[in-house]
């Protein structure tokens, strides 16, 4: 059987867990290793030879359309569909109803995939779900098989009675669409198509499998995703830079002298580092950033235009796009209990900034603060403790 | 203000042409049309958009060479009979055109005289007839005959039913070859031929193009030339809506892009080098800034940025009245700003400048357009291609232009650049904010749907913000928009304020505060609804208006950036509320390249 030539991304979700990253911007635009996740959907689909993409969009969904277009620059060619309210990945790949072919793969767009990953299930020629073995599945839908056939998906239940878990990745014909109609998620589809007889196969995959759920779990992929770069070194390395492992350094680039980096680090385009910064292990700096003289920062997932003044430490922390924090930032890793919605996490974790913070001199963050988009700190304050969108503190 | 278009090679070239044609209907859509030869030349053109003549046309028509326009008129109104092509009294040579034959009311007496037949009102009609009288078997040499009578501008395609190729011709406006595999396109604007090749030739003025399916000969007042190829290296996607409904939109969402590749390798904390392409004239003491419409508005913005950065005193002239004028000029440097390249008011005023001794820059969008010829020296704006009508990034683009200029022109300061330098590279965050927010500026527009005129007030740096949102809200809302001096509207205007005539107030956080305020009483005490534009933070302001739409907090300085970008979304949403057609407004045309 040939391989599938259409693809219907999903990606019209919010992610209401990962706030404040989430308040701005669609969980499948979160970057890591300054990409967004969905841009590693999109780049697996393409080495496997999928070039017609769908994609489902609704929540923030300009800054999807902003960053993905036609497709043009990813070799695919993409259009897409509007989910106005998010009710469901069944009614979400209903809205697609009508520009999918008679084959196509369902892909959500906020899990980081590889192409290896969908090797096995591109040939698929009847429904077919892609699973993994996991050792925790409590998070996510258990499926039992028999002989490479669906018997049951089980929500994130208490016993499970297998290993195996839905990825979430389909491979379905039209057909779906006549048990996709009133449901909300596309396993309760699943769920009828079994119960009127028909059959539903599994594939097994051992692919990169990568899901974000909390704020801190940015880290975690972040690290796993810069282990994949290439080495490249653009831009302009001054004399008495020392870089060590796998460090790409972008285009018009400046790494000023006695700066130290340890790889794996991604350092995008544009961005002014040093002189004499340390970046270490499994950080990655996105485009137009500056970071300022005696900084150092160790797995780190920094946004595009931030701009960190000097004698900052900074560790285990996400720090989104468009933040000015003035220097002598103090963001440190430790065990806390973060809580989100309501349950408490044990984590270890430095801080967790939103979008176009501003923080003048001398600011110390506990560990695990969540500190909201658009917060603006006077000089010397302490942040122990959470602070919501646009918070003023003084 | 005229596409044109044309394709020679071994495909069909009707469904070519059409494609083409969409791409550069910014340039002008009240009229369009195509010529295909195949057997004798057919013509199929109506006073159309060219998605309703691609329905109307009959299935499948033939032909491998053909030439396609799309017209915004200038010299007899949108019709069937002025659309082009036209064609000459044999029906057998076909010709589309863009630009204007000055003197084509005696060329058309003499040739009717000759016997000579017209159809239309157009000024283009002359050029088939004339090629039709010098015909004697080779186009080329009829095509030059018919160029020695004519006079003005044009860019203009021919073809002739028994030879195999097409002749193009151009002086004065844009014509660019798009260089294929054993095929040919000949067009006004890039973006025409970029589905098809990303190698173009730039021509020249004065330039005769042959093209056949073989190859492309080049001549200029009768001696071969050799034109550099170039590749483009902006794809489909930026001619592409992407996702959106409106290129407007797709446009204004590209702006925090256009911004961080303005400063892109441009500033930095540590040695505020500029390294600007452009070098600064010496021996200056004045500048002189020539524009038309929004790059106009873009220049003001300029003037409040040079003087307050470089202590340069800058005048700025609308290009269209600076050329009939009797100017004194000093040491002056004369800068021009038109984002096609194009614009025959401003490439008039520069050339006038050169003649007078002046150095001459030009701040363009567009890599080989007419006004890199004429000035001295050009400063690109790298704003990627504008398709919808209504200027946004380039808008945007000038700024940022203005911003590096003027720190550049600033002598060397490392420690007051600081600060400037840090709040600069906020701004794409800042404009994506707004972008964020995109509903509360969506309300905004919703609002003023139902009102048809108002008023726009703005102080300081803010006052030419004020003129272009006004431009924007005319030209894609249709709504009769003015913008102001906030102290000036009390000298006559007062008389138009009635609860039937909103006004919106751009509050930047600077000198002029307080008096716009008073200002903003004023104009409550007319009973006018009062909306102000007003940072994030200003509390006061809710006690003076009616609504408050927020920006955020910027240098005053880069003021003009975020309130911009806000008058363009409220614009873009009064428009669509409005049901007006916002790409493609009536009447208007991307590049005006007439006088």
């Amino acid at each position: 059987m040939e391989n599938a030539k259409q693809a219907v991304i999903l990606a019209a979700g919010e992610g209401e867990r990962l706030r404040p990253f989430t308040a701005l911007k669609p969980k499948v635009m979160i970057p890591v290793a300054n990409k967004p996740i969905l841009q590693y959907v999109v780049e697996a689909l393409a080495r496997s030879g999928i070039r017609n993409i769908v994609m489902v969009v609704g929540y923030k969904k300009e800054q999807v359309l902003d960053f993905f277009g036609s497709g043009e620059r990813f070799d695919v060619d993409i259009s897409y569909v509007f989910q106005e309210q998010q009710l469901g990945t069944a009614h979400a790949l209903r809205q697609a109803k009508d520009v999918v072919g008679d084959r196509f793969l369902v892909l959500p767009g906020d899990n980081l995939v590889d192409a290896e990953t969908l090797s096995s299930i591109i040939q698929a020629e009847s429904a077919t779900i892609l699973i993994k073995e996991q050792e925790n599945v409590s998070k996510y839908g258990v499926v039992t098989v028999r002989g490479g056939v669906v018997e049951a998906i089980e929500e994130k239940t208490k016993e499970a009675r297998s290993n195996l878990v839905n990825t979430g990745i389909y491979m379905f014909n039209r057909e779906i669409f006549d048990f996709a109609e009133g449901e909300v998620d596309l396993t309760s589809a699943l769920g009828n198509m079994i119960a009127r007889g028909g059959s539903v196969a599994a594939q097994v995959t051992g692919g990169t499998w990568l899901d974000v759920v909390y704020p801190w779990d940015i880290l975690e992929v972040n690290d796993a995703a810069l282990r994949t770069i290439d080495a490249t070194a653009a831009g302009s390395i001054e004399k008495g830079v020392t870089l060590k492992g796998l460090v790409s350094v972008g285009r018009d680039t400046v790494i000023r002298s006695n700066t130290y980096i340890v790889g794996p680090v991604i350092i995008g385009d544009n961005c002014d580092i040093g002189p004499s910064v340390c970046i270490l292990p499994a950080t990655s700096i996105g485009d137009n950033t500056v970071v300022s003289s005696f900084t150092q920062i160790e797995n780190c997932a920094i946004g595009a235009d931030v701009q960190i003044g000097p004698s900052s430490t900074i560790d285990d922390s996400v720090i989104d796009r468009g933040s000015r924090l003035k220097g002598h930032l103090i963001a440190r890793s430790g065990e806390v209990d973060v809580k989100i919605e309501g349950e408490y996490h044990r984590v270890e974790v430095g801080a967790m900034l939103g979008e176009y913070c501003h923080m003048e001199g001398g600011v110390n963050i506990n560990p695990g603060v969540l500190v909201g988009n658009h917060s603006q700190v006077k000089a010397m304050k302490l942040l122990g403790q959470d602070i919501p969108d646009g918070s003023l503190v003084v | 203000m005229c596409g044109i278009v044309g394709y020679v090679g071994g495909r069909e070239a009707q469904p070519i042409l059409i494609d083409s044609m969409k791409r550069l209907e910014y340039r002008g859509y009240d009229s369009c049309g195509i010529a295909l030869v195949e057997g004798g030349v057919r013509v199929y053109k109506d006073a159309v958009r060219v998605g309703k003549l691609e329905r109307d046309l009959p299935r499948d028509p033939k032909g491998r060479m053909g030439i396609g326009h799309t017209r915004w008129a200038t010299h007899g109104k949108p019709s069937r009979v002025n659309a082009h092509p036209h064609l000459d009294c044999s029906g057998r040579i076909a010709v589309v055109h863009n630009g204007v034959i000055g003197n084509f009311m005696s060329l058309r007496e003499k040739l009717e005289a000759e016997g000579h037949v017209f159809q239309s009102e157009t000024d283009t009609e002359v050029l088939p007839h004339l090629v039709e009288k010098y015909y004697r078997g080779d186009l080329e040499e009829a095509v030059m005959g018919a160029l020695r009578d004519i006079r003005g501008s044009y860019a203009f395609i021919v073809m002739e039913v028994d030879s195999p190729l097409l002749v193009a011709a151009k002086k004065e406006s844009p014509l660019i070859l798009g260089v294929g595999d054993r095929e040919y396109f000949v067009a006004s604007d890039v973006p025409a031929v970029l589905d098809h090749t990303d190698r173009v030739v730039y021509l020249e003025d004065d330039d005769i193009v042959r093209l056949s399916p073989l190859e492309i000969k080049i001549t200029n007042n009768g001696q071969a030339v050799t034109r550099q190829e170039h590749a483009i290296p902006w794809g489909v996607e930026d001619a592409q809506k992407g996702g959106y409904e409106h290129f407007m939109l797709k446009e204004i969402h590209e702006q925090p892009k256009v911004i961080q590749n303005a400063l892109k390798g441009h500033i930095s904390a540590l040695e505020p080098v500029m390294n600007l392409d452009v070098h600064p004239e010496r021996d200056i003491d004045n500048i002189l800034l020539v524009a038309c419409g929004t790059s106009y508005h873009a220049a003001l913005v300029g003037r409040y940025v040079i003087e307050h950065l470089a202590r340069i005193p800058v005048r700025v002239e609308v290009a269209s009245e600076f050329n009939y004028g009797d100017w004194v000029l000093g040491k002056t440097w004369a800068i021009g700003i038109t984002q096609s390249g194009e614009t025959a008011d401003t490439l008039n005023a520069l050339r006038r400048a050169g003649k007078r001794g002046c150095g001459t820059l030009a701040i363009t969008n567009v890599v080989g357009s007419s006004v890199t010829r004429i000035a001295d020296q050009v400063f690109y704006m790298g704003a990627g291609p504008e398709i919808g009508v209504p200027a946004t990034k380039s808008f945007l683009a000038q700024l940022m232009a203005f911003y590096l200029l003027a720190l550049s022109l600033k002598a060397t300061d490392t420690h007051s650049l600081e600060g400037l330098i840090a709040d600069l590279r906020l701004l794409p965050g800042m404009v994506q904010n707004i972008l964020d927010r995109e509903d509360e500026f969506a309300e905004c527009g919703r609002y003023l749907v139902d009102y048809n005129e108002m008023f726009l007030v703005g102080r300081g740096i803010n006052y030419p913000v004020v003129l272009e949102g006004a431009l924007k809200l005319q030209e894609v809302a249709y709504i009769h928009a003015s913008g102001y001096a906030a102290g000036e509207l009390k000298h006559g205007p007062f008389a138009l304020l009635t609860p039937r005539c909103p006004v919106i107030a751009v509050a930047a956080r600077d000198n002029t505060y307080d008096t716009l305020m008073a200002n903003i009483k004023e104009i409550k005490a007319r009973e006018s609804p009062v909306i102000a534009l007003a940072e994030e933070g200003d509390r006061d302001i809710e006690k003076y208006v009616d609504r408050v739409v927020r920006v955020p907090a910027v240098n005053p300085l880069f003021s003009p950036v975020v309130n911009s970008v806000a008058l363009q979304l409220i614009a873009y949403y009064a428009a669509r509320g409005r049901d007006c057609d916002i790409d493609m407004p009536r009447n208007l045309a991307k590049s005006v390249t007439v006088e």
